[in-house]
Formats: structure tokens, sequence, C-alpha cells
């Protein structure tokens, strides 16, 4: 098996005595997405403030392309290539929408602020190219965040475009691995229709490598190569919908001992 | 604003449909915003081009002294281009990063200090202009650079304490550091001239010609500076560091994953400040020819925060605006026939503006005159010395008569002057009672608040008359105090500053 | 030989003098530095005009004082004299605290984190001017030199020492210092055996939930005040007895000490303050007793930065856990 894009070795954290994920071992190839199921609390998000080095684990390692990132400040993590979406969203709110991608492309360019000052040319061409690349992330997501809205407050959009464009800033860190946070909560039917098919649309087209948290099954059924189902910070199941959907440890997760001896 | 889900695949419909967003797009420009003159000329000023702005007030600063030969107008011009400086300095790490900088004042003075040393018989140096003032500005950033270190891993509340904690140390040293021995190894060396400072500083030689401490010398030499820092900063604030600043003052830990250096930033932001201040800091020594300990407290400190939230933090034209505003109130408030029309002209206004319907207004207005004249009548009967007295019209002056004198005395409570502290006792007490009166007055509602505020007009203005315009150098600061508390509780974004959004 | 013995002595002594100082100045510094530390507690908010309370509770003691007669010509026995000053400095700080917060702070619980600290640095700076308003700028003293040994039997506070040898412990050193421990004994008590101490520390963890189970956060909030203040005032009058000498700035470098104090000794813990305050206490005296008094604002600073870059939660505090 080739080097897995993202690998995660025997990771480990407690907090006041609690371990919230306990010796995890994932691993996420190249394209792939791989979903992250489990009921509340299980330790889902904190796996992914572990990778984006938010939280420093006890033990273990973490790889992406096979370099170790542990222990790097995470604006130094996000430069080697991994990017993240929120649960909770955080925008930059009372920035454009535009400048929420502009402000995310800060750790690949490299003018320093005395040329910005002066203008230098470096500096001007940076900005023409971070305008530019903004705009193309930004018409990945269609119509919805294109044209008069690139100028608009972010607090201005909707709950809906306001994900899309959560997501549009996380490209915009040009990442090779994209961490979803939940990204069709909160969603009616359709939109959750779309959230799914830009999902796929990002590894097809994006050429990204995707790890996402989803409570909803349908968009899990639909989009993941694998599933990885974690409770108590444990991997509990791990493979297709299928075998994982079926698994009586995570139907005993989710719903009881009781349900689970009816399966 | 809600999103219509179309179904995939559809077509829009042909007739705009509210909520749709072609709808929006073509009503975007009915957005509201600020009414009345404020908001007009916010409107005026967003459209007219930076550069242009930018010109009419560098101008409109070199014009004046050509204009007028009043050395105490030019003086104040001069004096206010130095806090413009100051102002948009300060905006750097309050403004655009979101950072507590509260040495802020210790740079400026330090670099005072420093070009003072460099540039006075103090130590027998007289470095040229172009060699002392980007060392100094150069010192001061690092100054900075090296004071926000400690503090960059833990959140901004410590980077406040450290910087205010940092200001302390400066005032003590400059204050006492005349005498300055290593621990009683050696002699005791005079480092920074103690609580009377050091004078005789070099004024600046600029291509070979020395500027004369003329106030108008140094209104050229501050603009010159204010204008390269504006058309730097305008570029920066356009720039991937400005929207990194704003991104890490919207939501550190977002912007921190989104692949921005936020503690970088952080020292960046307070080094960048700390080094307009520097140049600052030069030009006062030179401008006043002498540096001094009192100048570089936390008054001074106070009054900059003031200004640059008062104008609106993040705004650069704001925090040039609020510097205007601030240094020509403090201006005005200097002597007390000049401040008493401060004080009836802000209530005015302030009632001009907010108080609808106007029959309200009219009978707020009647009733106040109506509750003094009574007020008077009263004490004058039982006390006849208690309404005897004259109302200030000059620094020394006091009048009886006149259109004015005699409005005020009728309507106003004067006991007569015996120059005695006893005699601002009276005043001192309405102080405090107006002050608990306002704040009673912001608790209760509908007609009681009018009924309670008609008294509390009237104490304030009795405490105003008789003691606070008479004490300038405490009412200023006062004032700044109270302007800093009003604007957060009320307008945070200050006057043109941009109205935040907050997720709580 | 003796003169070397005598030589040893003297620094005993001077070590011990030292000490006793240094307890007493850090206890003061412990009962600013408790206001502080519950503020940040219950709101997460650096309270910069709490040194400026403790300022004017001195003024309040001094005004008492001097309104009854002063020390000089009182019109009621010493000893219930400084008491009613203490009531009424504690009962006027408390006032002023829960008014400072209800208008100043209040309005800002959703803004900004900077923003509640800009209307900090703007009340602190308005209780300096008022002060300097209404008592003017130059040092009033609470006399309490003019108080003879033998007069109505207490002059002996405040002159007399208690001497083993010659190790001394002025009686005003140890009122201060008994006074303290007394008032942290009965904020613990409130604390940890009240219900309102209860939901204190529930508000201090976590607001919201605490909202949700029915405690009214908004008057936890005013009592936390009401009890910060009220310490900080008694700490006034305490420094007026002990040091005389007051003025409209003392509030802001004692504050600032006693806000390091409580970062020292892990901003959120009570029992952290008592412990930072007198660790700076004693930091501060010896430094001035054994070096220079030029150096003890550098040396207090000096604790602050090596706390702060190598032990950021304090003493006694706890690393704080945040959902992200």
């Amino acid at each position: 098996m080739a080097t897995p894009m993202l690998e995660l070795r025997d990771l480990t954290v407690s907090f006041g005595g609690l371990t919230a994920v306990d010796k995890l071992n994932l691993e996420v190839g190249e394209n792939e997405i791989v979903s992250l199921i489990g009921p509340n609390g299980a330790g889902k998000t904190t796996v992914l403030n572990l990778i984006t080095g938010v939280q420093k684990p006890d033990s273990g390692d973490i790889f992406l392309g096979g370099e170790s990132v542990v222990g790097l400040a995470p604006h130094k993590i996000t430069q080697r290539g991994i990017a993240r979406t929120f649960q909770s969203l955080r925008l930059f709110l009372n920035m454009t929408v535009k400048e929420n991608v502009m402000a995310a492309q800060y750790g690949h360019t490299r003018a320093t602020i005395v040329e910005q000052m002066l203008q230098l040319p470096r500096a001007r061409r940076e900005e023409r190219e971070i305008n530019a690349f903004a705009e193309e992330k930004l018409a990945f997501f269609g119509e919805r965040l294109m044209g008069y809205r690139w100028d608009q407050p972010a607090y201005s959009l909707s709950y809906a475009n306001r994900r899309r464009l959560e997501i549009a800033r996380a490209t915009a860190t040009r990442p090779r691995v994209l961490l979803l946070d939940e990204p069709a909560a909160g969603m009616n039917p359709v939109e959750t229709h779309e959230i799914a098919e830009l999902i796929g649309k990002l590894r097809t087209e994006g050429g990204f490598t995707i790890l996402l948290i989803e409570h909803d099954m349908h968009v899990v059924e639909s989009i993941s190569d694998r599933v990885v189902a974690l409770d108590h910070g444990v991997k509990i199941a791990e493979g297709t919908f299928e075998q994982v959907a079926t698994d009586p440890r995570v139907v005993e997760a989710y719903l009881g001992t009781k349900a689970a001896a009816t399966k | 604003m809600a999103d219509a889900p179309t179904p995939p695949g559809s077509q829009p419909a042909t007739s705009p449909q509210i909520g749709v967003d072609e709808w929006v797009k073509r009503s975007g420009e009915r957005i509201t915003g600020p009414g009345g003159i404020v908001g007009g000329s916010l409107r005026l000023a967003t459209r007219t081009p930076p550069a242009v702005l930018l010109a009419l007030f560098v101008g409109l600063a070199c014009v004046i002294p050509v204009l007028t030969s009043n050395g105490y107008v030019i003086g104040v011009d001069a004096d206010t281009m130095l806090y413009v400086l100051l102002a948009v300095g300060l905006n750097v790490a309050v403004g655009w990063a979101g950072l507590l900088d509260l040495g802020y004042v210790a740079f400026y003075g330090f670099a005072a200090y420093f070009y003072a040393e460099l540039s006075s018989a103090h130590y027998n140096l007289h470095w040229p202009t172009w060699q002392s003032v980007p060392l100094v500005v150069a010192a001061t950033i690092l100054l900075g650079f090296v004071l926000a270190l400690p503090s960059r891993r833990l959140s901004g509340d410590y980077l406040a304490i450290v910087t205010l904690f940092f200001l302390e140390i400066f005032n003590n040293f400059t204050s006492n550091g005349y005498a300055w021995d290593w621990l009683g190894f050696g002699a005791k060396h005079d480092i920074t001239g103690g609580p009377t400072g050091i004078n005789n500083v070099d004024p600046f030689r600029v291509f070979g010609h020395k500027l004369t401490n003329s106030p108008t010398d140094y209104v050229w030499v501050a603009a010159a500076g204010f204008t390269v820092v504006a058309i730097l900063f305008a570029f920066v604030n356009k720039s991937r560091t400005g929207r990194a600043w704003r991104a890490l003052r919207e939501d550190q830990l977002a912007a921190e994953v989104m692949g921005i250096p936020v503690k970088w930033l952080m020292l960046l932001a307070v080094a960048v400040g700390a080094g307009v201040a520097g140049f600052a800091g030069a030009v006062n020594g030179a401008y006043y020819q002498g540096v001094f300990p009192d100048t570089f407290m936390f008054p001074l400190l106070i009054t900059i925060y003031a200004m640059v939230i008062l104008g609106g933090a993040g705004s650069l034209g704001g925090v040039v605006f609020g510097a205007v505003v601030v240094n020509v109130l403090l201006e005005i408030l200097r002597t007390p026939y000049q401040a008493r029309w401060v004080f009836y002209a802000a209530v005015l206004i302030g009632i001009l503006a907010k108080v609808r319907p106007w029959r309200l207004l009219a009978a707020f207005l009647v009733a106040t005159a109506a509750f003094g004249v009574i007020v008077n009548e009263i004490v004058g009967a039982l006390w006849a010395r208690g309404v005897a007295g004259p109302i200030a019209v000059g620094p020394t002056s006091y009048a009886k008569t006149g259109f004015f004198a005699t409005l005020l005395r009728h309507w106003m409570v004067l006991p007569a002057k015996t120059y005695t502290d006893a005699n601002y006792a009276y005043g001192n007490y309405a102080f405090v009672l107006a002050i608990v009166l306002v704040l009673a007055s912001t608790v209760v509602t509908g007609w009681r608040r009018w009924a309670l505020l008609v008294p509390t007009l009237w104490v304030a203005a009795f405490a105003w008359e008789n003691t606070l315009i008479e004490q300038a150098p405490t009412t200023r600061p006062l004032l700044l105090g109270v302007i800093l508390i009003v604007l957060m509780a009320t307008r945070p974004a200050g006057l043109f500053g941009q109205t935040r959004v907050e997720v709580v | 030989m003796s003169a070397v013995l005598a030589f040893q002595l003297q620094n005993w002594f001077f070590f011990f003098h030292e000490l006793i100082a240094g307890i007493a100045v850090g206890s003061l510094y412990a009962l600013i530095a408790l206001g502080y530390t519950m503020v940040y507690g219950v709101l997460k908010l650096l309270n910069f005009a709490h040194g400026d309370v403790y300022m004017i509770g001195a003024y309040i003691g001094w005004f008492v004082l001097n309104a009854l007669g002063s020390p000089l010509q009182p019109i009621m026995p010493i000893v219930p004299l400084f008491l009613l000053a203490f009531a009424a400095s504690m009962l006027g700080c408390g006032v002023l605290g829960v008014v400072i917060e209800r208008f100043a702070y209040r309005p800002l619980r959703k803004a900004p984190r900077i923003a509640p600290l800009i209307s900090a640095l703007g009340v602190s700076f308005f209780l300096q001017q008022t002060a300097v308003l209404l008592w003017q700028a130059n040092p009033r003293s609470y006399e309490t030199f003019s108080l003879r040994p033998g007069k109505d039997g207490v002059g002996e506070l405040f002159h007399n020492v208690v001497s083993w040898g010659n190790f001394q412990i002025q009686y005003v050193q140890m009122v201060v210092i008994l006074s303290t421990v007394v008032l942290m004994l009965a904020l613990s008590l409130f604390v940890w055996r009240t219900r309102t101490g209860k939901a204190m520390r529930a508000v201090s963890v976590d607001p919201e939930a605490a909202s949700m189970m029915g405690i009214d956060v908004d008057r936890v909030i005013a009592v936390t005040f009401l009890l910060g203040s009220a310490l900080a005032g008694a700490a006034g009058v305490m420094t007026g007895m002990i040091y005389q000498q007051l003025n409209p700035y003392m509030g802001f470098g004692a504050g600032l000490k006693a806000f390091i104090a409580a970062v020292v000794g892990g901003i959120g813990n009570i029992g952290g303050a008592v412990l930072g305050g007198l660790f700076i206490g004693l930091a501060e005296t010896f430094t001035e007793g054994y070096l220079s008094s030029y150096f003890s604002d550098l040396i207090v600073f000096s604790v602050l930065i090596v706390f702060m870059l190598f032990r950021s939660t304090g003493l006694r505090g706890a690393p704080v856990l945040s959902k992200v």
C-alpha cells in the first residue's frame, strides 16, 4: 500500500483524567474520503484538533504524506497541507466573503511588510494572484458565492452559504488533506444533498484527500469510501458503510445494548 | 436574506422575487446606515478617493501656519499633528490587530529620551538628524518586539499587563534616573535627568537647514511624517498583513488554523506601532527641545486611547479625525469661558439630535429653565450670598453684567467666590450627585426618565459652573475617562469605525 | 568574636524586620489581589479599575477620620473610630464596585474582549481624576503619627512594638496581618460554605450552564464585585494606617502589583491570590531592603515575566480547558 496521505498512529490524549482519544490508529489514503462517525462525546472533534495542532497529544504520532507533523504550531501544520472547517462556524464575520478566502492564503505568500508598504513588485504581483485564486476557489461553489457576493460581509450570508464559505476558505490554504467537521449540520435535505455532491466534487475535481466527521448517515453512505466508528475515544469499527452500520458494537454505541441484541 | 433552495436543474424565475439573489443584488444599495449629518458625511467620505482626503487634510494642516500668525493656533496645529501620528500608530495594535497595547506611551517616551541623549548636551553627543532619527525609530521597533515577546504565548490580556507594567517602570526610571548606580558599584550616573528631564535638546537639522523651534517648522515635519506613514499604512491595510491582522482580530484560533502565524503578527503589530511612536518621540524631543518624565504617563495614554476609540478603532481616517476632535476639545476646555460653552453646546446638540417629538423637546427645555429659576429664587431667598457670585468670562476676569451673565445668574446658583478650597465643595458634591443622577436616569424609563433628567441637567450644570470649568487640569482628564466609558457602552465603533458583528 | 556574633545577629534582626514588613505588605496585596482574581474568575475580565477602588477606600477612611475630628481630636474613642472608618470604606467601595460593574461592564458582556478592558481603563482614569478633583493632588495623611501612647490607651497601636530582644513587630503590622487573615477566612467560608459562594464557583466555570441551572448570573457577578471591592476598601484603610500618606495615584502602582500577584498565584484561584500577594510583597520588601528601592519594580516585573514564560498558570492555577 502506498504511503497513506494522512496517518494517525497510537494517538492518545487525555484531559483531567478522562482519556478522550485512546491509541487511535487511522489511515486515509490519497484522494480517499473517509468518514468518522460516533456518538457525541466520542472524541471526533478532538481528533481533528490533534491533527491540526490545536491540541497536543500525550503520545502517538501524526503523519502527513509520510512526514511527522506532531508538535508543530497550527499554522505550520496548515502550511504543510492540512486544512479544516469547524463544527460551529468560525468565519471572519466582519470581513467580506472574498477577504475571508484571501486571508487564508497568507501562509503561501512571501511578500514582507516593507514590500507591502512600498508596493514593490512582488507584493503587487502576489496580491493579484491572491485575488484571482480567491475568485477561483469561490467559483467552485457555483453561483452562490460569486459576483456581488464577494464584497458582502460574511455575517450577511445565509447559514448554508456560510458553511460553503468555510469550506472555500479551507481550500484556499492549498491543502492536500481537508478535515470537514460536520459539514452538513443544520441543513435541510436539499442543501444536504448539495453538500454531499460538493464533497464528492472536492475529491474528484479538487484532488483533495478528505476526512470528515458527520452525523447524517445519508451523507456518509453516499460519499464515503470507508467509514471509521469511534466511541469514547476508541476505534470500534472500520470498513465500508454497510459493514460498519451493521456492526453490533456500533449499534450499541448509538442505540444501547438492547438494540444491539436485536441485530 | 434566505437562500431559496432551487431544485437542481431548474431555471430562475423571470421576475425578481424577494429572497432570491437577484432581488437582493438590485436592492443592495438601499442598505441602511447611520442617518443625519454623520451618515451623510460618512457616505461622502467613503466615496472620495483616499488620496484626495489625505491631500485635503495635510494641505489644511500645512496651510494654517501660513494663514495665521497666531502662535497659539499654530502650536495647537503642531500638537494636533503629533497626536495624529500617535493615534495612527496606536491604531495598528488596537484597531487592526485588536490588541491592548498599554505601553505605547512608553515607546513614545523612550524614543524622545533616546533622541535627547543622542542630540543634546546631556552626554555631549550631537548626532546629525539623519543618523539619530532612524536609529531611534529602529530602537523603538526593537523595544516593541522585545516587550511583546513574553506574552505571545498567552492571551491578549497578558500583553496588556506586561505593557502597562513596562509603562510604570519607564515612568519610575525617567523620574528617578538621575542618580543611577549599578548596585553600589561605581559612581552615580545621571541617565535620564530625573524629574527635570533633559533640556537643550537639538532641533532637527534637515538638509543642512536647522529648524527653529517655532511650531510652523514642526507642523510641516509632523505633516510630512504623517503623509508618509498614512500612505505606507494604507497599502499595508489592503495587503496580506492587513488582512491577517483583521483575521486575528476576528477569531484568533480560526486565523491560526488558516495558516496565519498569529503570534508573529501580534509582535509585528506592537512593533510597527512602536515604530510610529518612535518617530513621533524624536519629533517631540526636537520640537520642545527637551524631554520630561511627566509627559509620558498614564494620562497621555488615556488621551491617545480616547482619540483612537472616538474616531473609530481600525479606521485610518477615523482615528485621524478622532485625534483632531479630542485635541481641539481639550484646547477649548483650557479656559473657563470657552469651556462653559462646550458643555451647553454639547447638551443642546445632544438633546436636539436625540429628543423627538418637538413637543417633548420644548417641554424639557422649558422645564429645565423653570427648575433652575425656581431653585435660584429659593436659594436666593434663604441665603443671599448663594446667588451673589459672578460668572467667569476670562482667564482671570469675572462678570456680573452682560447678557449671558445675567441669564446664567438667574438660572444657576453661583455662590460668591472666596477663592478657597471650601468654595469648590458645593460643586464637588454636585458633581458626585450629578453622576449618581445620570446613572439613575439610564436605569429608569419612560416619563420618569425625563422627569429625572431635568434636575440632573441642572445639577450637572451647577457642578460644571462652580468647579469643573475652573479646574481645567482635572476636568480635561475627567472628560477623557468619561468619553471612553460612554463610548464603549453605547457606540464602541466610535464615529467612523466599522460596526462589528460578534458571535457570542 | 562577639563582634562577628553581633554582626550576625544584626543581620538576623534586619532579616526578621524585613520579613514581617514583607508579610504586612503582602497581606495588603493579597486583599487587593483577591478582588482581581474573583472578578477574573467569573467574568474573565481584568478589572483595571480595581486598584483605584482601593485608593478610593483609603480616601473614604481618611474622610471619615477627618469628619469625626481626626486622630488629633477624635470625638469618639480611637478603636471604634477606626472600625467605623473600616466599615464606611468597605461599604462605600462595595457599592462603588457594584455600580462600576452595572454601568461600565454589564453592557459589554457580549462585546469583544478588548471592549470592557478599555472601559476599565476609562473607569480607572475617571476615578483617579475624581479623587484629584475632590481631594486635590497633594498627599493627605491619616496623621496617626500624632497619636501619642497613653492617649485613650490606643496610641500604642501605632507606635509601640512587641519585642523579644531586638526582634520587633509593630502593633500596626500585627493588626494588619491579623485583619487580613480574618477577612480571608471569612471570604473562604463564604465561597465554600454558602449557596451564593457555590453559585460564584459555578459561574466561574461556565456562566451559561449556571444560568440554565437557575442561578441569577447578574446577581452573582454583582456580589463578586461587592466582596472584592469591599476587601480593597479594607486594604485602603490599612494602607493609611501603616503608611500614613495617600495620594490619588496610589491605586495605580499598588493595583498593578496586586494584579501581578493574582497572576503569579494563578488567576481565578483564591488561595493563589493570597500566596501570590505574599510572594510579591516579600519580593518587593526584600529587594528594597537588600538591594535598593530602584530595583523593586524591576524585580517584580521580572517575576511576572518568568512566570509567564515558564508557569503561565501560576502557582495554584489549573490549565484552562475550552471546547473548540
